[in-house]
């Protein structure tokens, strides 16, 4: 199990991580949802011991990693934003020291490095150089070190980063598939990422968390607040502008000639009819208006906006 | 518990066999024994020229052992860059690379990641300086040495490395740039070089003086190369190895609280 109590770190002044709090239950899977510079990294690293914080403390099973570094990293595995892998290795080489620095010895090695190379589908790579390897497999190969000594805490930072659309859904099988033997954590600001994968999210929105829940409860805390669909023919950009002076209308955002807007909460029912009145006034060119279902884009645009 | 020796073997182990991996390695040694070779070829060839003409002048004709401290002492300018070049990479690369994570994640104490990338460094330089022994069996071949005196010099050698090693690889602890980890390692071994010479401007005499030429590696140095192997001596090198461990030790360890 892991606990985190409230964190804070500064760089330089700037206060990057604010009052961090939160816990993960034994065999659940959390996704760590922000921005790029939301604090995702920077809690991460935190987490594992590479770097400390201002205040607060981070408890894996119940060892603090600052007081007994040795006991909490014991439990833990750390797949970085960027792999920590040394490329002028050859791939079994490679895991079998991390293997080596996190305790294992003997006939355990080998075994526990023949595990990881099947589960990760490395075997075919196992003699080259790292450093001549694709990205994907890299990607494998730290993924591959993070697992070599089945810890039952797993920290993967943005683990499908930089890889092609095959090579994600790959590596989001295996995550699931690690679901229950150990307690992830994973971050991430590919918004399905996280829908699919985790049973629990966390938004973290410059340095502070600002959402905590299961995807459900997240979507279902927006129900109150109904987002619709507008597509028309012709200048989008200029209807979004007219839709932000209109009463009860939140955030109106333009995607691919696609504008979705929210109603605020207590908005007049007629607020609909208005939307309608000025895209065929306007001459914009009506194609469809429709109820959205939510999702945790919804979610993510509204607490971080 | 697990022995942390093993750790530190470990890390040891890889830092050595990735100092060959690259050509990093081989050019180590191709210019240690390509400069330390033209050193002894030339102070060779005067000291064979002094020998013939010695009868002559009506002098003594120069020793061995002279030519061997010439060449130790020259040695010593050899690792001004050799030396950096060794360390520069030891912890900046890993900063950089952010492999340095791979470490500090593991289940080990930060004092065996240092002495695992110490032991690697001193693995290194031990060779290069075995290597070069390829001299004193030369020198024993053709000529009549004391062997007593040049084994003491080349321990005077590896006490000197050991402690330009420590001092390095606490630089190169210190950034992710190899190109200031190297810069600041020379700087700091010339400082210590030359320490004896500026020693008197420096503090202008009385006790101050004193230290300053105790810190200094030329007078450790020169004593070995003499064959006068004395506690003094080697208690410094050891003490000053030991301060710029634990300096390294410190350093990594605060990544705790920073």
């Amino acid at each position: 199990m892991l606990e985190i109590n409230s964190l804070a770190k500064s760089f330089g002044g700037v206060q990057v991580l604010n009052d961090i709090s939160f816990k993960v239950e034994e065999g659940q899977i959390v996704g760590f949802l922000g921005a790029n510079g939301a604090g995702k990294t920077t809690t991460m690293d935190i987490l594992c011991g590479c770097s400390g914080a201002d205040r607060g403390e981070v408890k894996i099973f119940g060892h603090d990693i600052t007081a007994e570094p040795l006991a909490a990293k014991a439990k833990l595995g750390y797949l970085p934003d960027i792999p920590p892998l040394h490329t002028e290795m050859v791939v079994r080489e490679f895991i079998v020291f991390a293997a080596k620095l996190h305790g294992l010895r003997g006939d355990k090695i080998a075994t526990r490095v023949a595990e990881v190379l099947s589960k990760l589908e490395l075997h075919s790579v196992e003699h080259r150089i790292i450093g001549n390897l694709s990205k994907g497999y890299r990607q494998r190969v730290a993924l591959a070190q993070a697992l070599v000594h089945d810890p039952k805490v797993l920290v993967l930072d943005e683990p499908t980063e930089g890889l092609d659309p095959n090579q994600i859904v790959h590596i989001r099988e295996l995550i699931k598939s690690l679901a229950g033997q150990h307690t992830i954590i994973l971050s991430s600001h590919i918004l399905s990422e996280v829908e699919q994968v985790c049973e629990k999210i966390i938004i973290i929105h410059k340095g502070t968390i600002v959402r905590e829940g299961t995807y459900h409860n997240l979507v279902e805390e927006m129900e109150s607040e109904r987002s619709y669909i507008l597509r028309v023919e012709r200048n989008a950009a200029k209807l979004v502008s007219e839709l932000e002076g209109v009463d009860g209308i939140a955030v109106p955002r333009l995607e691919s000639n696609t504008i979705s807007f929210a109603l605020r909460q207590g908005a007049a029912a007629d607020t609909t009819d208005k939307v309608a009145r000025k895209v065929l006034d306007g001459g914009f060119g009506l194609r469809e208006l429709a109820l959205k279902a939510k999702t945790l884009e919804d979610v993510f645009f509204q607490v971080t906006k | 518990m697990r022995p942390s020796f093993a750790v530190t073997w470990t890390i040891a182990r890889r830092d050595f066999v990735s100092f060959f991996s690259s050509p990093k390695g081989m050019a180590i040694f191709f210019f240690f024994l390509i400069f330390m070779g033209f050193f002894f070829h030339s102070f060779l060839e005067s000291f064979i020229n002094m020998q013939q003409r010695a009868p002559a002048m009506g002098g003594h004709a120069p020793q061995l052992e002279q030519l061997f401290r010439a060449l130790f002492n020259n040695t010593h300018f050899i690792l001004l860059l050799i030396i950096p070049a060794v360390t520069m990479a030891s912890f900046a690369e890993e900063n950089k690379s952010h492999s340095i994570r791979l470490l500090l994640t593991a289940p080990i104490r930060p004092i065996s990641i240092v002495l695992g990338k110490y032991l690697a460094a001193l693995m290194v330089m031990s060779l290069v300086l075995l290597s070069s022994m390829v001299i004193v069996l030369f020198t024993a071949k053709y000529g009549n040495p004391d062997i007593g005196v040049l084994l003491s010099g080349y321990l005077g050698l590896l006490f000197l490395i050991s402690t330009q090693l420590a001092i390095g690889i606490w630089i190169s602890s210190m950034t992710k740039n190899q190109f200031l980890a190297f810069m600041f390692t020379m700087l700091v071994l010339f400082l210590l070089l030359i320490l004896n010479w500026i020693a008197q401007t420096l503090s202008g005499g009385g006790m101050m003086e004193d230290l300053l030429m105790y810190l200094a590696f030329w007078g450790h140095l020169e004593n070995m190369v003499k064959g006068l192997i004395t506690v003094k001596d080697v208690a410094y090198f050891v003490c000053l190895t030991s301060v710029f461990l634990f300096f390294t030790n410190v350093v990594l360890d605060s990544r705790r609280w920073r």
